[in-house]
């Protein structure tokens, strides 16, 4: 008895333990965050270097980036800009994705193991590195600093990504597609009608993985919109040209409040995901 | 035993490499002359077989492939070797007609551009050319037997049936072609080629000048040569990728473990507060923290304020004079502060996957193991941690290759922000903190020197493709996979 109580003292003690242990972790990793928050409120245009709290609290910085641009912050613009690259990108990278998964997992033809092992080395070559080379190509037919161009460079690769997404389709029983099949469906009715419905939650993953994609990527932008024209930028492009060293004093709390903005639709969308994302990632590795 | 079938492996591929020329040559030999007339006029065995549209297809791309081999590749081709001999000069004001006159001139970038497309059409041209001839044969031999041959409402409606598979992969095979294979194709290319600031199209041609870049790239004992801001500059690459790979590794799974152990209260709330972090993206949350830890930044402030520095300074971390911590100005404090803020950036993402990856450990086996009388750690390290390796393995090798090529902390951190005191370094426009990637972009951003950059390019492909096929062979053989299956 008395070594039961013990026992269960000894594991509360352990248990505050880690929860405090928790809280410092937590802390740790929300004062970035939390920064960010608190400072996209300050009066004071520049970075305080006594203050982390603001001395003077205002909405100023949010109205400034939507309804007073100026030749550099038009925030606005950006917005619009990313949304519907962001946009584009999401549908034609999901249809790509998902027409590559339901070939390489529901049929079966001649040469599919060489395309699924070559789409795997493929996949190896990190888009970092060929973007010079896809500049060059984007530049000889004239769409840089084009937002049609920007739509093409995420999207046209993003078949090679069907990993995660035909590792979930692997999982569906193949008796319903054979029924379908008997009561006279062809390929693109299992596909639309039977399949499409049952592969919900992954299409949910994918979707807001290829919105997020795009929605938050710097380095392709820096590269594709170089003409220093602000009406062009994406919203990562136009908050790093901001904080520019000169303009670092004028602007820092607007670029909090910017990134407080385009976090919003991220921070929903996770949220949605959150689910999906343990399960999709998953099922995706261990399927291979 | 697995030799043996690495043989068997090989003499299969080998023979359906042959088998495709054996199959092509028979067509010839044994078909009639519709088939054998196809050689000429791709259509004719359809048309013979009355698949008029299908024949009318075939034949209009044939002379459209003919057209663009003739309009576009020729030309291209023609001056593929020398990329280009007529520089560019400027417009001329003509004195008869004073009008403004362009002598044409060649472009050495899309001569180089336009050729690959026209190699890779060729080649495209080839397969398809082979394969009509086989189809054709294929068709008579039906017709000869008796059996049905398609009309070409049945070949479209195939299209959504039994070959729905073209179809669908048509559309992204293409963009792949663009966007992959292309790049890499170009990017091969140029790395043997002058191409650099002073052989800038259309201004002037670059051309080819064989191994001269790898040759400069890997030779070169001075300091001021590339070689030297190669080797750093790999040796710094490849300490990060694997720190950064671990680091987030293992904080991940402890922290999945943290929040999930016994005695903590609300897991799903914690989990929510560490995702809270990556919400915001890393465009913006490094930008911030580049300010937050700047030489005159609020957190300078603070350490100051609580004596930070100077406990620094007698620790003889900072030097004497200093007014400040050099958290992204010096090369040390440098490293580590990225790999500390690539912890920060990493571990949340690393902890939603363990805690994937922990709902399905085997309870079973740990259940048993624990009436068995095994510890908490011993069934960690013998049951949990193996199961997570071998379902993360993969995982983690992905993880490193995308570490070598992790563009956004290294650039967001220290661009703009961190100055090399290393002038070999600087004379190759490189850094201690630079990546291959980060370099390789500036080279190009700030140098345009795309003859290195294009071979620095080459090297980080072999390296990430080494690396993945090594390991992922070795976990294959492992063959502990099926254990953990259900």
């Amino acid at each position: 008895m008395m070594k039961k109580m013990g026992m269960s003292k000894k594991r509360k003690i352990g248990g505050a333990f880690k929860m405090v242990l928790l809280l410092l972790l937590a802390c740790l990793w929300l004062v970035p965050i939390l920064w960010l928050l608190v400072t996209a409120f300050s009066a004071y245009p520049g970075m305080s270097r006594t203050r982390f709290f603001p001395e003077h609290w205002t909405l100023a910085n949010f109205s400034r980036l939507f309804f007073h641009p100026d030749s550099i912050l038009q925030y606005g613009r950006w917005f619009f800009n990313t949304l519907i690259i962001a946009l584009f990108t999401c549908i034609i990278s999901s249809i790509f994705v998902l027409m590559v998964s339901y070939a390489l997992s529901c049929m079966r033809f001649p040469g599919r193991q060489g395309i699924i092992r070559f789409s795997m080395i493929l996949g190896m070559f990190p888009g970092a590195l060929s973007m010079i080379a896809i500049y060059f190509i984007m530049k000889s037919i004239g769409l840089t600093n084009s937002h049609v161009g920007m739509v093409i460079v995420y999207s046209a690769g993003s078949g090679l990504g069907y990993l995660i997404v035909k590792g979930f389709m692997d999982t569906v029983p193949t008796s319903l597609r054979e029924a379908a099949k008997i009561e006279g469906a062809n390929e693109l009715m299992i596909f639309i009608k039977v399949m499409m419905p049952l592969c919900k939650p992954i299409i949910v993953y994918s979707v807001i993985s290829t919105f997020l994609g795009p929605w938050s990527d710097f380095m392709f932008a820096r590269l594709m919109l170089n003409s220093g024209l602000s009406k062009d930028w994406t919203v990562a492009i136009g908050l790093y040209n901001m904080l520019d060293k000169s303009l670092i004093g004028q602007n820092f709390s607007a670029f909090c409040a910017g990134g407080l903005v385009i976090s919003i639709p991220i921070a929903v969308l996770f949220v949605i995901m959150q689910k999906y994302y343990v399960e999709g990632v998953t099922s995706g590795s261990t399927k291979g | 035993m697995a030799e043996e079938k690495q043989i068997q492996k090989k003499s299969f591929a080998e023979t359906a490499f042959a088998r495709y020329f054996t199959d092509f040559a028979e067509a010839i030999v044994r078909g009639d002359w519709a088939v054998r007339s196809s050689l000429i006029v791709m259509g004719m065995g359809f048309f013979k077989r009355k698949q008029i549209v299908k024949g009318i297809l075939v034949t209009l791309a044939q002379i459209a492939y003919i057209l663009c081999f003739v309009l576009f590749s020729i030309p291209n081709l023609v001056k593929f070797s020398t990329l280009g001999t007529v520089e560019y000069q400027d417009p001329k004001i003509n004195p008869l007609t004073f009008e403004v006159e362009q002598f044409p001139y060649d472009n050495s970038f899309l001569i180089l551009i336009y050729g690959i497309m026209s190699l890779f059409l060729l080649f495209v041209f080839l397969l398809f050319y082979v394969h009509n001839v086989k189809r054709v044969y294929a068709v008579m031999r039906d017709a000869e037997s008796g059996k049905h041959v398609n009309t070409f409402k049945e070949d479209l409606r195939q299209m959504l049936g039994r070959k729905f598979y073209v179809t669908l992969l048509s559309l992204p095979t293409l963009g792949v072609i663009l966007m992959n294979i292309l790049p890499l194709l170009v990017l091969i290319a140029i790395a043997f080629t002058n191409y650099d600031k002073n052989h800038m199209p259309p201004g002037s041609l670059f051309t080819w000048i064989g191994f001269e870049n790898f040759t400069n790239l890997f030779g070169g004992k001075l300091s001021l040569t590339f070689g030297y801001a190669f080797r750093k500059v790999l040796t710094w690459t490849l300490t990060w990728a694997v720190l950064a790979t671990f680091t987030c590794f293992i904080g991940g799974i402890l922290l999945a473990l943290l929040i999930e152990s016994e005695g903590v209260k609300f897991p799903k709330m914690w989990r929510t507060l560490f995702v809270i972090a990556i919400a915001v993206p890393q465009f913006v949350t490094l930008i911030l923290v580049r300010n937050f830890f700047a030489d005159q930044g609020i957190f300078n402030q603070i350490c100051q304020n609580l004596g930070i520095l100077d406990l620094c300074k007698s620790l003889g971390l900072v030097s004497k004079n200093a007014g400040f911590i050099p958290f992204l100005t010096d090369k040390n404090w440098t490293k580590v502060m990225i790999i500390l803020i690539n912890i920060w950036v990493g571990i949340p993402y690393q902890m939603l996957i363990a805690t994937g990856v922990l709902m399905n450990a085997p309870k079973d086996q740990i259940e048993s193991a624990r009436i068995d009388g095994a510890n908490k750690w011993k069934i960690f390290w013998k049951i949990t941690m193996p199961y997570i390796l071998v379902v993360q393995g993969p995982a983690l090798i992905t993880d490193f290759v995308r570490n070598i090529n992790n563009f956004n902390v290294i650039y967001l951190l220290t661009q703009d922000v961190y100055i090399t005191q290393d002038a070999g370094l600087y004379k190759s426009n490189a850094k201690e903190v630079d990546l291959l990637v980060t370099w390789l972009f500036r080279l190009t951003q700030e140098e345009q020197n795309y003859k290195m950059a294009s071979v620095i390019g080459i090297i980080v492909f072999v390296i990430s493709v080494t690396f993945t096929l090594v390991a992922y062979s070795r976990l294959m053989k492992g063959g502990r996979e099926e254990d953990y299956q259900l």
